[in-house]
C-alpha cells in the first residue's frame, strides 16, 4: 500500500482549499459573487471526491487487515489445534484457553500430589514419634523383654514403612517437578499471542491514521471520552506495581493502610 | 465453624480450602461468585466468609455490601483474598466493612495471621 499516494490525496485537497480560499477572497473583494460561488462549488466537489477516496482507502486497509489476520495461522499452530477456518484472533483465543486449561490441570495435579503426600508425611511423623518414646525407654533400660521383642518387630515394620513412604514421596515430588513443564508450554503460547497483539496494534494504528484523514476531510470531531475503569469490577493482578503509586506492593503495605484506617 | 470460600478459580478455592484445613477448619463450602454465594449464605449456617474480589457475575465487593446490608448476615466476618491491590479498592473494602484483606499471591502465614486476628477481635468484642 502506498502511503505517499494516500498522503498526497489529502495534501492535494488541503492545497486546493488554501488556493480556493485565496481565489474566494479575491472574487469577493472584486465583487464577483458568481465567481465566488463557483469556487465554493469546486471546493465542495473536491471535498466529496477526497472523502470518497479516503473512505475507499480506509475500506481497503480494513479489508487488508482482516485478510492478514487470516493468513499464516499455520505459523501459530500447535498440536493441530487450528482448523482451516478461523482467524488469528480466534486462534489466539483458543491458545489462551489452552493456557488456562494447562495451568489449571498443572495446578490440580500438583495439589493432588500434595494431598497425596501430606498424610504420608504425617503418618511418618506419628510413627517416628511413637517409636522414639519406646526407643528412649530402651536406652534407659526401662523395657521388659516382651516389650523389647515388640519394639524389635515394630522397628522392622517402621523401616519398611519409611522405605515405602520415601519412595512414594519421591515419586510425588518428581510428578510435581514434571508438572512445572506447563510454564514452558504456556510461556511459548503467550509469547506468540503477544506477537499477534503487537501486530494487530500496528495495523490498528495504521487504520486510525487513515480514518483520521476521513474525519479531517468530513469535519467530524469526537469528544475525548475515556471512561474511568470501575473499581467494583476489579482490575485483576497489578502488573508493574512499582510504577503505580495507586497500587500497593505487599501485604505489609495493605496492613499499614488498613491500620491507618483504624483496623 | 462452617466457612464459605468464594473464588471463580477452582484451583484457588482448593488452595484456600487446604490451608484452612491445615489451620483446623475442615468444614468448608465453595461458590464461584457472589451470585452463587448469596443463596448459600442466606440458607444460614455459614460462620465465616472468604471471598475473592474479581469474579464474573457478582464481584466480591458487591457480595460484601450485600452481606452487610442483610439483617441476618451482616455480622458474618468477611476476609477478602484477592489480587486487587489498589489503594482506593482497599479503602472501599474497609468502608464496606471487610474484616481482613489478604493480597494474592499470599502465604499460608499471612492467611493464618489474618484469620486469627479476626477471631481475636470477635472474641474481644464479646
Amino acid at each position: 500500500m502506498s502511503k505517499k499516494l494516500e498522503a498526497g490525496g489529502l495534501g492535494d485537497f488541503e492545497s486546493l482549499v488554501k488556493d480556493g480560499a485565496v481565489d474566494l477572497l479575491n472574487y469577493l473583494e472584486a465583487g464577483n459573487f458568481s465567481g465566488a460561488i463557483s469556487v465554493i462549488q469546486e471546493l465542495s466537489d473536491a471535498r466529496h471526491k477526497s472523502f470518497y477516496k479516503e473512505v475507499g482507502t480506509l475500506t481497503r486497509s480494513l479489508h487488508d487487515a482482516i485478510r492478514d489476520f487470516q493468513v499464516d495461522s499455520v505459523d501459530l499452530a500447535v498440536e493441530g489445534s487450528v482448523g482451516d477456518s478461523g482467524t488469528k484472533i480466534t486462534d489466539a483465543s483458543d491458545r489462551l484457553n489452552y493456557v488456562i486449561e494447562l495451568t489449571n490441570s498443572a495446578a490440580n495435579k500438583t495439589m493432588d500430589m500434595v494431598d497425596n503426600s501430606l498424610p504420608v508425611a504425617n503418618e511418618l511423623k506419628i510413627q517416628a514419634k511413637d517409636l522414639r518414646k519406646d526407643w528412649n525407654r530402651l536406652i534407659q533400660r526401662d523395657l521388659t523383654p516382651q516389650e523389647f521383642r515388640e519394639l524389635y518387630k515394630r522397628i522392622d515394620t517402621f523401616l519398611q514403612y519409611t522405605e515405602n513412604s520415601a519412595t512414594a514421596l519421591h515419586s510425588n515430588l518428581n510428578t510435581i517437578l514434571l508438572e512445572q513443564g506447563y510454564q514452558d508450554l504456556t510461556g511459548q503460547v503467550i509469547a506468540r499471542v503477544n506477537d499477534l497483539i503487537r501486530d494487530v496494534e500496528e495495523r490498528l494504528v495504521h487504520l486510525v491514521a487513515v480514518a483520521g484523514r476521513v474525519d479531517s476531510i468530513s469535519g467530524i470531531e469526537y469528544e475525548e471520552n475515556v471512561p474511568e475503569h470501575d473499581d467494583t469490577r476489579g482490575h485483576g493482578p497489578a502488573i508493574n506495581k512499582q510504577n503505580n503509586p495507586e497500587v500497593l506492593n505487599s501485604q505489609d503495605e495493605v496492613d499499614d493502610l488498613l491500620s491507618s484506617l483504624g483496623f | 465453624m462452617k466457612i464459605l470460600i468464594v473464588d471463580d478459580f477452582s484451583t484457588m478455592r482448593r488452595i484456600i480450602k487446604n490451608l484452612l484445613r491445615d489451620l483446623g477448619f475442615t468444614n468448608t463450602v465453595e461458590a464461584d461468585d457472589g451470585t452463587t454465594a448469596l443463596p448459600i449464605l442466606q440458607a444460614g449456617s455459614i460462620d465465616f466468609l472468604v471471598t475473592d474480589w474479581n469474579m464474573p457475575g457478582m464481584t466480591g465487593i458487591e457480595l460484601l455490601r450485600a452481606v452487610r446490608a442483610d439483617e441476618k448476615l451482616k455480622t458474618i466476618p468477611v476476609l477478602m483474598v484477592t489480587a486487587e491491590a489498589k489503594r482506593d479498592q482497599i479503602i472501599a473494602a474497609a468502608q464496606a466493612g471487610v474484616n481482613g484483606y489478604v493480597v494474592k499471591p499470599f502465604t499460608a502465614v499471612a492467611l493464618k495471621e489474618k484469620i486469627e486476628k479476626i477471631f481475636e477481635r470477635i472474641d474481644a468484642a464479646k
